[in-house]
């Protein structure tokens, strides 16, 4: 019996079943996620844009973001600053700190690290938001009510992510230096002066625009993924749960995924 | 007057409606009984137009919705009203705004005018005062009230009300019974009530449709209904536990 039952679940046919339907979750997402951020921009350019709702949204995506973003690279600035005067001092070359902080924190660290934690507290929040007006009909009932969800729900928040976490990525690069800053004047003895223009003098406009465009698409991946997730989610409270879970961990990917395209672009071009 | 002809619907591999046919006269009030999970719910969401049909089509006034450009669809939509099983209110939105909800996205009202419909509508079902309040602090019944406010705020020709008395006590439930009558009354509308509650359909039914299989097996006056041969349709009005459906059902259980 209990070998019959083991050959049920190792067997070469539900394995297989089990890919195949997890392949066509897959697509189906991905799809589903192209074809709401079609849906967006066609919306965004053609219906009229509700500004209260997208102040509302902004207020709750970048502005409450603050206090997270600014620990989040406030100790990514010192730990870099750490580290790689670590390094450097093994060539003597401790003064290169700063240069090497302003250009990983513009280019690398800065977009991605606030991307990733407004993934975590934004995605999820809109996941679980829109999930909950799913599974109570409250979407439906919009729609009964003559209005789009897509362009009562997510427009707002889509545009309000594009501009925050542009705002937050200047913000981020900004907290992070200073972290750097208070390491390296403060630890290792590294005078003010030289800090800050040895950081500015290795940045290259380069450097800031491409992190600044990496954090535009970032803003528009998370929002649209976590409205998608969230509109469909069913089935209560398990499955606002799991929409939650899924748009956290799909965004997260997406943002890595799209990070790498874009470095790889940026480097070659 | 509403036709619906040859309406499938499938879920996945769930084929939830198999060809209803049904026909709504003006000024009736219909009311749709079947078990819970046949499908009455996704039949008044058709009749919205929330969902598409696999096959088949609902004409209102002999138009079909489902061949609208998205905007003809929603300007149209604003001739219907539906009460949903939840209420389904907006939560992050006041009373006031719930109700006047169209008003405020599809007129150029004024903020009083605004609050006059509103005001005069709450008073339609029995409510005052409960304007500035939000969802979260109302009561079952209340939020069912406030849920039917917003649904005739339009001034709809059409109102589904989807399960109007499930979870309510019996006198709410009947609080509920008696402003369907009376929005029948005043608004001349065509009503459409999804419901098991039997109490409730006798009492505001012209007519009553039953739902089986996807099928509507039984359409008739109450007292038709009541007179029945149908097996399956006097199980359903006596509640009882044994009988054709729970036997079919029995069936299906064994089958999987």
């Amino acid at each position: 019996m209990e070998w019959r039952q083991l050959r049920k679940t190792v067997s070469v046919r539900s394995w297989l079943r089990d890919f195949g339907a997890g392949c066509i979750d897959i697509f189906k997402g991905a799809g589903g996620i192209s074809y709401l951020f079609a849906n967006t921009c066609v919306l965004m350019t053609s219906k009229k844009i509700r500004w209260k709702a997208t102040l509302d949204q902004m207020n709750k995506i970048g502005v409450m973001s603050l206090p997270l973003v600014f620990l989040t690279m406030l100790f990514t600035g010192m730990v870099l600053a750490l580290q790689s005067a670590y390094q450097l001092r093994l060539f003597s070359a401790e003064k290169f700190t700063s240069d090497l902080i302003s250009v990983s924190l513009c280019r690398e660290l800065g977009p991605v690290l606030t991307a990733m934690v407004v993934a975590g507290r934004v995605g999820a929040s809109i996941a679980a938001e829109l999930g909950t007006m799913k599974v109570t009909e409250q979407i439906d009932a919009l729609e009964s009510l003559a209005t789009n969800p897509v362009q009562y729900l997510v427009v707002p928040r889509f545009i309000a992510g594009l501009f925050m976490l542009f705002i937050l990525t200047i913000y981020a690069d900004v907290i992070g230096m200073f972290g750097g800053y208070l390491i390296s004047v403060f630890k290792l003895g590294m005078s003010s002066h030289m800090y800050i223009k040895r950081g500015i003098d290795a940045l290259m406009v380069k450097d800031v625009v491409t992190g600044l465009i990496k954090a535009f698409f970032f803003g528009g991946i998370i929002t649209v993924v976590g409205c998608y997730f969230g509109f469909n989610a069913r089935g209560g409270a398990e499955g606002v749960g799991r929409a939650t879970t899924l748009a956290v961990v799909v965004s997260l990917i997406m943002v890595i995924a799209s990070d790498a395209l874009f470095s790889a672009l940026f480097y070659f071009f | 007057m509403i036709q619906i002809q040859g309406l499938h619907k499938w879920f996945g591999t769930q084929h939830v409606l198999r060809g209803v046919d049904l026909t709504i006269q003006e000024g009736e009030t219909v009311v749709i009984i079947g078990r819970s999970g046949c499908g009455k719910s996704v039949l008044l969401k058709h009749i919205m137009a929330i969902l598409e049909p696999d096959q088949g089509d609902i004409k209102i006034d002999g138009r079909s919705m489902f061949s609208m450009a998205p905007d003809e669809q929603d300007q149209f939509r604003l001739q219907l009203g539906m009460l949903f099983q939840g209420a389904a209110l907006f939560d992050s939105l006041t009373v006031r705004d719930n109700v006047g909800f169209s008003l405020i996205e599809h007129t150029k009202l004024s903020e009083n005018t605004v609050d006059e419909k509103v005001r005069e509508k709450l008073g339609l079902v029995g409510l005052e005062g409960v304007e500035e309040l939000m969802p979260a602090s109302l009561s079952g019944g209340m939020k069912k009230r406030v849920g039917l406010a917003r649904a005739i705020c339009n001034e709809p020709k059409i109102i589904l009300y989807d399960e109007p008395t499930t979870g309510l006590d019996p006198i709410n439930a009947d609080v509920i019974n008696d402003l369907i009558l009376r929005m029948q009354k005043q608004l001349k509308v065509i009503s459409i009530v999804v419901t098991h509650d039997m109490t409730s359909a006798y009492k505001v039914a012209d007519r009553i449709a039953m739902l089986y299989e996807g099928r509507i097996i039984a359409v008739g006056t109450p007292d038709e209904i009541r007179r029945s041969p149908d097996p399956v349709v006097q199980q359903f009005i006596t509640g009882s536990a044994h009988g054709p459906i729970t036997n079919h059902s029995k069936k299906e259980m064994e089958q999987l």
